[in-house]
């Protein structure tokens, strides 16, 4: 999948920018607050029909205006042309794909994978459980749709189960005990597959990470991805050693009307030569880290998907040292179209442009050359 | 500009339908508004007459304007085959498909402990009491295959363990998340045929 070009109306401090896209990569140039990021929000957004900063809409349309519109030319085999369009009038947002109007997330979804690095990556490697959760459950969901359905399945039990564990707590009626033996079941059913989906995933995924972080790091240090099953276990999870821990924990389940088995609690755990990164990593590890698990996402999903993602960095540079930038910007020159946000050049000699590269200049909501 | 009271009333009430917004609920009202006479008061009165003349059937829960409904009266009905469905509508839905010729049990809505819907909600207790005193020899639980309709089905199959009954739960042929109400008839049809027993 390759961009043709974006087109920001009242968009964030943009009042109306267009660009044309080279099919390598693309340098965004500007300082902060200049409106470069919104470059990348606004491919996100079109991907994905969601807003990665999860900024609501009236933050998203400019100063003073009444609507904000983005539009985007994607070609794979052929045109597509997607449209985001919000009024402040009826606080609506609209989402057009080659004309017609898309009312599921799901069915934009996987059309255009997209693969973002942010600052806030540091979440991956130095946040919760749920954090990497997220991040592995994004990466199956965009090249897997009946992992996707499966998982809002999954969360929607979930919530049932907790509403009907409180009502338990309150009053300990048998009808009720029945019916959450009903809900275990399908809890379990799905969850297994979940739980069987990932482990396959993560096995794949490995080979992935492994080649990434010896294009950073190269020599050393080997990395490798653990998911402990069922938040803890080395065995394979079938369907009766998931009811049976379920089973186990019900009296606790009921007294604090919580969910506390399942897929939705498990880790993933980061290793670097057999040390937990989290706990032992250094600052540079985590980095690297970081930054391989999204270049792995992005050489996944091209096999996957059967096409090459739209790949956006957001200051991917910002914190590391010379040595590692420069490897990856000979690495970036492997996938293709990209679109890089940089604050200036004159700091990042190391980066290995070459003539095809576009350099998109942009200051206060405009765009130079 | 304002809109009159009395418009503005028939407006509210016809965006309380199902899937009907403000601008449809307006044209509708307008719609109304143009017709004449007679035609309003038929319309006045199709409504009042859903109301007084129809009900639900003492047996099954299907929607009735006598005492039991046409399914429950007729002689022609395999009395052995009890199929559980979620809503009147379904009736509907699987009547039309010809594959079926047993009874029905209307539940009146899925478990939903979110929405409040337990199954002191639904009409199970009367779907026990029928199997007491009727000879049915199979349930066939037509529920949607949505996560309700399945936990439903899952729940109600509990309750029918040890019964000399057999269970089975319609085939998944249908769309995951889809509904049978929308389901076409061929595609009701077969999955009725190839219902499944539970193990
Ligand atoms: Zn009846």
């Amino acid at each position: 999948m390759i961009v043709r070009s974006l087109s920001l109306r009242n968009f964030r401090i943009h009042q109306s920018s267009s660009i044309d896209f080279s099919d390598t990569l693309n340098f965004i140039v500007g300082g902060n607050g200049e409106g470069k990021t919104s470059l990348l929000e606004g491919l996100y957004f079109l991907c994905t029909t969601r807003n990665f900063k999860a900024a609501a809409d009236n933050e998203l349309l400019r100063f003073g205006e009444e609507s904000y519109e983005v539009n985007g030319i994607f070609q794979d085999t052929t045109i597509r042309k997607a449209r985001i369009y919000y009024s402040a009038a009826d606080t609506k947002r609209h989402y057009l794909l080659d004309g017609k109007s898309i009312t599921r997330a799901t069915d934009v979804i996987g059309k255009f994978p997209v693969v973002l690095l942010t600052p806030e990556d540091h979440q991956l490697t130095q946040g919760g459980p749920a954090d990497r959760r997220k991040f592995i459950d994004s990466v199956i969901s965009q090249s897997n749709v009946f992992y996707l359905s499966t998982l809002i399945e999954y969360n929607r039990i979930i919530k049932q189960r907790s509403a009907l564990l409180n009502l338990l707590r309150e009053q300990r009626r048998h009808d009720y005990l029945v019916e959450l033996d009903a809900w275990d079941e399908l809890l379990v059913k799905t969850g297994t597959t979940i739980i069987e989906i990932r482990q396959q995933f993560i096995e794949e995924f490995n080979q992935f990470i492994c080649e990434a972080y010896s294009h950073i790091m190269p020599g050393e240090e080997q990395p490798v991805i653990l998911y402990p099953l069922l938040q803890g276990s080395t065995e394979i999870v079938t369907e009766s050693i998931f009811a049976e821990r379920l089973a186990k924990r019900r009296e606790e389940e009921i007294r604090r009307a919580a969910n506390l088995t399942g897929p939705h609690r498990d880790d993933f755990i980061f290793m670097v030569n057999n040390t937990a990164l989290k706990t032992y990593g250094s600052q540079g590890q985590h980095k690297t880290f970081q930054t391989a698990l999204r270049f792995a996402e992005f050489f996944y999903l091209k096999m996957k998907a059967g096409t090459t993602p739209i790949f956006l960095l957001d200051d991917v540079f910002g914190e590391l040292d010379t040595k590692r930038s420069s490897r990856i910007s000979e690495y970036l020159k492997t996938v293709g179209q990209a679109f890089i946000t940089i604050t200036d050049f004159s700091n990042y000699r190391f980066l290995a442009k070459s003539e095809h590269d576009a350099t998109i200049m942009v200051s206060r909501g405009s765009i130079g050359i | 500009m304002i809109i009159p009271e009395p418009l503005q009333l028939a407006i509210e009430e016809f965006s309380k339908f199902p899937g009907i917004g403000k601008k449809t609920a307006q044209r509708l009202a307008l719609f109304l508004l143009r017709r004449h006479t007679d035609d309003v008061n038929r319309f006045i009165a199709a409504i009042e007459g859903l109301k007084e003349n129809l009900h639900q059937c003492k047996t099954c829960y299907n929607i009735t304007s006598s005492e039991y409904c046409e399914i429950c009266s007729s002689p022609k009905r395999d009395h052995a085959t009890l199929c559980v469905v979620e809503d009147a509508s379904d009736i509907f839905a699987i009547e039309r498909s010809n594959q079926f010729n047993g009874k029905y049990h209307v539940l009146g809505g899925v478990l939903s402990p979110l929405s409040g819907v337990g199954p002191e909600s639904l009409k199970v207790k009367e779907l026990l009491e029928r199997l007491k005193s009727e000879d049915v020899h199979e349930v066939i639980l037509a529920l949607n295959p949505n996560t309700e309709g399945e936990t439903t089905a899952l729940y109600i199959n509990k309750l029918l363990r040890g019964l000399p009954i057999k269970v089975t739960r319609i085939a998944r042929g249908l769309p995951i998340g889809g509904d049978l109400e929308f389901s076409d008839e061929a595609t009701i049809g077969r999955a009725v045929i190839g219902r499944v027993e539970y193990t």
